[in-house]
């Protein structure tokens, strides 16, 4: 019986697996795959959607040499790595914060990790909205709060000015994606062992020690997982941007993501966008890489020891 | 004083503090969405009044009945977005499940060369920004005159969802002890129907929380549903709230009755996912 | 003075009481242990000593001082978990020197009271390594190791030994007693096993259903048990406890079988009385092979039917069948005997007790 099994299981296993993954495979590669060669190539050439032949027209290296040195691409790309960099870590501390108030309450447990989740399920475009209503200088609640609380007479142009702007796109953007923080460590807190956490009390921890030296250790890897899946989708950003500010006004608060739409659709210089589309590719998978290194490491520690 | 005394002064601190901070996360977490529910309630003029008044005076339901209106005719053609969105969402759904289960299947039974790249493959298609994948679909879609279809945006969204359905799925199906379709087997099943019979079964709670994942993501997704549609057609519910928030007369009210329609779905599904999505995305990553 | 005492102390969880106003007073340096079955409190009364568990009612005083609401890191206790507690991802070494770390004693002074705890352990060639990478065993001691660096006032256990398979019980049974003469502190050990208990405590607290049934000396429990449950708890093999009514001047079985009433119980035992006989496998054996406690005149002989015999080498259990059901005897230098013969019993009454039946309590004892 047993050798029916696994003989007729080893002349399966070649083909089964192949079989199985084989629509995937065909739907990323044509979907994905296939139109980022295109793009590829697309970037080297001077193609533009008003003149379609141009697309036959190569250039070379010409379009991403033209990027790195504008400005405009330049302040673009710095822009978004600040915003990536500060609303992630803000949302690994807010998340974590969070996550650890949850995890000591000791009723209605279902009832907050439910409200928890709910910024999660808002479309980006839905919280752009939001803010942008929250955020507007006439109408928006900030604004009215702050001056029937007498704290300033002045309608603070929370959207207008560059370096508001790029706060309140902030604000929007880590309200959006902290539940994934505090969703996966709260499942790392809940998963911990607690008999460390009592021989730390009983050791002479105050809750602080016993948070870096017992807690925090066993919660990194979770940490490092919402860090990896975060990265993943950080473009989301992009439609948040879109709605509150579309970049603007007079670009100031122009992201990566603004420009290449911009440069590809307004401006229909279709090669020089995607040139600049690699770039926020490669962004992406930098983010990616290096978080997902840090969570394989801390996956490791964590199955070797605990 | 005593100690004892004083150290119970500082946990009855401490318990008010965490109370006080739990309350305040949840208002900033809810008070956003809430405003916005409460303004779609509001006459224009009591949200543009200065100075601003904070208790509502009027309620009514005007903005939605204005909405759906004269059977989608009115201001904005919120049923024709809402449809579309229904539609696209939920194909796109269930093929990307169909697609997932199978490969999610098959990296959680299977060893095989290249398992890892082909996964990390996989993961990568999903950090390609949506405006980077949008340019050369925009064009390769064009030339084949199918901008402005369901078709086009639905297949663009089963790309979108597989690598995570799957990373999902196989999740949950390792979770299913492998003995047991094996047992199925030895019961005179044949391998196909063990996995119907028993596997699926087992795993299918979690494969529904995947779906409504998902449906989700399809269902919020923005930037390539931008540039693939046109008109009514095709437009889903986030490129027409985008489309109504001009600049210049905003007519806020509407525009909030637009998004506690376009919310409302997912919410309602937030209440069913949430057990299942942190179980299937920390047991797949911490277990690797 | 590490005195630990427990007044009216209560532990409510919703409307379950899981430790219904119980007192003690623990002596400086006494080893207490606090045994009973599962689910009696016993653990849930050290970790309200220890700080691990809110107080619902009553008052812990800790060398006189009330610690209530005091977080376990200022009681000065030190505590050996059931599953050891160990810190995965710190060496054997970082584990046991932890403590002193965190009060930020000198690097010097920490390594030198770790390498002292290693050495009274017998755990010097583990300090490098990993707790994944120990034993049971190892890791118990490791945790005791955490435990004794520390030279706090009293020493919790909290069923240290329940993990480990019984050979290596009775060896760690052994350090510990040796341990605690030689750290000479307070002691309170919480087990389910009368044996350990007997054989470490000072005093022991035999605890059912969150009350206290009886505190004692080994030697007071074991002879004099206050309750018919901690006659039966405490000994092993378990005491012969059987119903019967006092009538006719005699211990009257429900089958019509009967026994002198002991001398000790003359007075308190009044006729009618309904009652609970309890008499040690030590004190009932085949006359010849028994241990008798030197009052020969309390001893009542009885010729029986031998139902079931298990040799055990140096003395043999054997069942017999009285008063309507078994009972087991210690028989000393044994001889085979067959199931179905018949043997003369000795009783020894000196040492039966009587308990009333309603209430579970010994009756009075006369004195001498």
């Amino acid at each position: 019986m047993v050798y029916t099994l696994s003989g007729s299981m080893k002349s399966f296993r070649v083909s089964a697996p192949l079989l199985l993954l084989t629509p995937a495979v065909i739907v990323l590669v044509a979907m994905v795959a296939a139109p980022l060669i295109f793009s590829l190539y697309s970037s080297f050439t001077a193609f533009r959607l008003t003149r379609p032949e141009s697309l036959w027209v190569v250039i070379g290296l010409r379009n991403y040499q033209n990027a790195l040195t504008d400005p405009v691409f330049l302040t673009a790309f710095l822009r978004t790595v600040v915003l990536l960099t500060v609303a992630l870590n803000l949302e690994m501390l807010f998340g974590l914060g969070l996550a650890m108030l949850v995890e000591k309450a000791l009723r209605g447990q279902r009832l907050l990790r439910t409200l928890m989740m709910f910024p999660m399920m808002f479309s980006p475009i839905l919280v752009g909205f939001q803010f942008k209503f929250l955020f507007n200088d006439n109408v928006g609640l900030i604004n009215n709060a702050l001056q029937s609380l007498g704290v300033t007479e002045a309608t603070i142009p929370w959207l207008i000015d560059g370096n508001l702007a790029f706060f309140s796109i902030v604000v929007a953007e880590v309200w959006s994606s902290t539940p994934v923080f505090a969703i996966l460590i709260l499942a790392g807190l809940l998963a911990m062992p607690k008999e460390p956490l009592e021989a730390a009390k009983v050791d002479g921890c105050t809750p602080w020690q016993s948070f870096r030296y017992v807690t925090w250790p066993f919660v990194m890897p979770f940490a490092y997982i919402a860090m990896t899946i975060r990265s993943l989708d950080v473009a989301r950003a992009y439609d948040i941007v879109k709605i509150m500010t579309d970049g603007g006004p007079a670009r100031r608060t122009e992201l990566l993501w603004t420009l290449i739409a911009r440069t590809a659709y307004e401006d229909a210089r279709m090669g020089a966008a995607n040139a600049m589309a690699y770039a926020s590719i490669l962004l992406s998978i930098f983010f990616t890489v290096y978080f997902y290194r840090k969570l394989a490491a801390a996956r490791a520690q964590i199955a070797a020891e605990w | 004083m005593t100690r004892n005394e004083a150290s119970r002064n500082i946990r009855r601190l401490l318990g008010v503090a965490h109370g006080l901070g739990l309350l305040l996360a949840m208002l900033i977490i809810c008070l956003p969405g809430a405003w916005v529910v409460l303004n779609s309630l509001r006459p224009t003029v009591e949200i543009m009044a200065k100075p601003a008044i904070w208790i509502p005076q009027e309620l009514s339901l005007d903005a939605f009945i204005a909405m759906f209106g004269v059977l989608g005719h009115g201001a904005i053609p919120v049923g024709d977005y809402f449809r579309n969105s229904l539609i696209i969402s939920g194909t796109s759904t269930v093929l990307a499940i169909a697609i997932g289960m199978s490969g999610g299947y098959a990296f959680a039974r299977y060893r095989f060369r290249g398992k890892s790249a082909l996964f990390l493959g996989f993961m990568l298609t999903r950090t390609v920004p949506g405006v980077a994948l949008s340019l050369p679909l925009f064009i390769i879609y064009a030339r084949l005159g199918v901008i402005d279809t369901h078709f086009a945006l639905i297949l663009v969204y089963v790309a979108l969802n597989v690598p995570f359905t799957m990373w999902l799925i196989d999740g949950f199906f390792r979770q299913v002890p492998r003995e047991m379709a094996e047992a199925a087997q030895v019961d005179g099943c044949t391998r196909w129907q063990a996995f119907w019979q028993v596997e699926f079964p087992l795993a299918g709670p979690g494969i529904a929380s995947s779906a409504i994942f998902a449906f989700l993501t399809s269902w919020n997704e923005f930037a390539l549903a931008s540039q693939l549609t046109r008109s009514v057609n095709s437009k889903t519910l986030p490129v027409g709230l985008l489309d109504y928030t001009s600049e210049f007369t905003i007519d806020w009210r509407g525009m909030c009755a637009l998004a506690v329609v376009m919310v409302a779905p997912a919410l309602a599904l937030t209440f069913v996912i949430q057990r299942h999505l942190v179980s299937g995305l920390t047991s797949g990553a911490v277990k690797g | 003075m590490a005195t630990v005492t427990l007044e009216k102390l209560v532990k409510r969880y919703g409307a379950v009481e899981a430790v219904r106003k119980i007192d003690l007073a623990i002596g400086d340096r006494e080893f207490v242990a606090l045994v009973g079955p599962s689910g009696c409190g016993k653990s849930t009364t050290l970790r309200m000593i220890a700080g691990l568990e809110e107080i619902s009612e009553g008052t812990i005083r800790i060398g006189g001082e009330i610690v209530n609401d005091l977080p376990p890191r200022a009681r000065n206790i030190s505590m050996v978990f059931q599953s050891y507690a160990l810190y995965p991802h710190m060496s054997v070494r970082e584990n046991m020197g932890f403590s002193l770390k965190i009060a930020k004693r000198p690097p010097g002074e920490i390594k030198q009271r770790v390498d002292e705890a290693a050495a009274i352990l017998h755990l010097e060639p583990l300090l490098d390594r990993r707790p994944s990478q120990l034993s049971g065993g190892q890791r118990q001691r490791v945790a005791m190791g955490r435990a004794i660096v520390r030279h706090p006032d009293v020493f919790l256990f909290d069923e240290p030994l329940s993990n480990l398979d019984a050979k290596l019980r009775g060896e760690m049974r052994t350090e510990i007693k040796k341990l605690h003469a030689k750290v000479q502190a307070t002691v309170i050990y919480v087990t389910h096993d009368q044996v350990e208990a007997m054989t470490l405590a000072d005093r022991i607290v035999i605890m059912r259903d969150g009350n206290i049934e009886q505190v004692g000396a080994p030697d007071d429990v074991f002879r004099r048990p206050a309750t018919r449950f901690v006659a039966g708890f405490i000994g092993s093999p378990p005491m012969n406890l059987v119903e019967a009514e006092i009538a006719d001047d005699r211990v009257v079985f429900a089958n019509g079988d009967r026994l002198p009433i002991p001398e000790a119980y003359q007075n308190s035992a009044a006729k009618g009385r309904k009652v609970v006989f309890g008499l040690r496998p030590d004190d009932v054996y085949p006359s010849g092979h028994g241990l008798p406690s030197g009052h020969a005149a309390a001893v009542h002989e009885q010729p029986l039917k031998v139902s079931l015999t298990e040799p055990l080498g140096n003395e043999t259990l054997v069942f017999f069948d009285f008063a309507g059901r078994d009972w087991v005897s210690r028989m000393l230098n044994p001889r085979p005997l067959v199931a179905g013969a018949a043997v003369a019993v000795s009783f020894d009454l000196a040492n039966a007790h009587l308990f009333d039946e309603a209430s579970g309590v010994t009756l009075a004892r006369a004195r001498g």
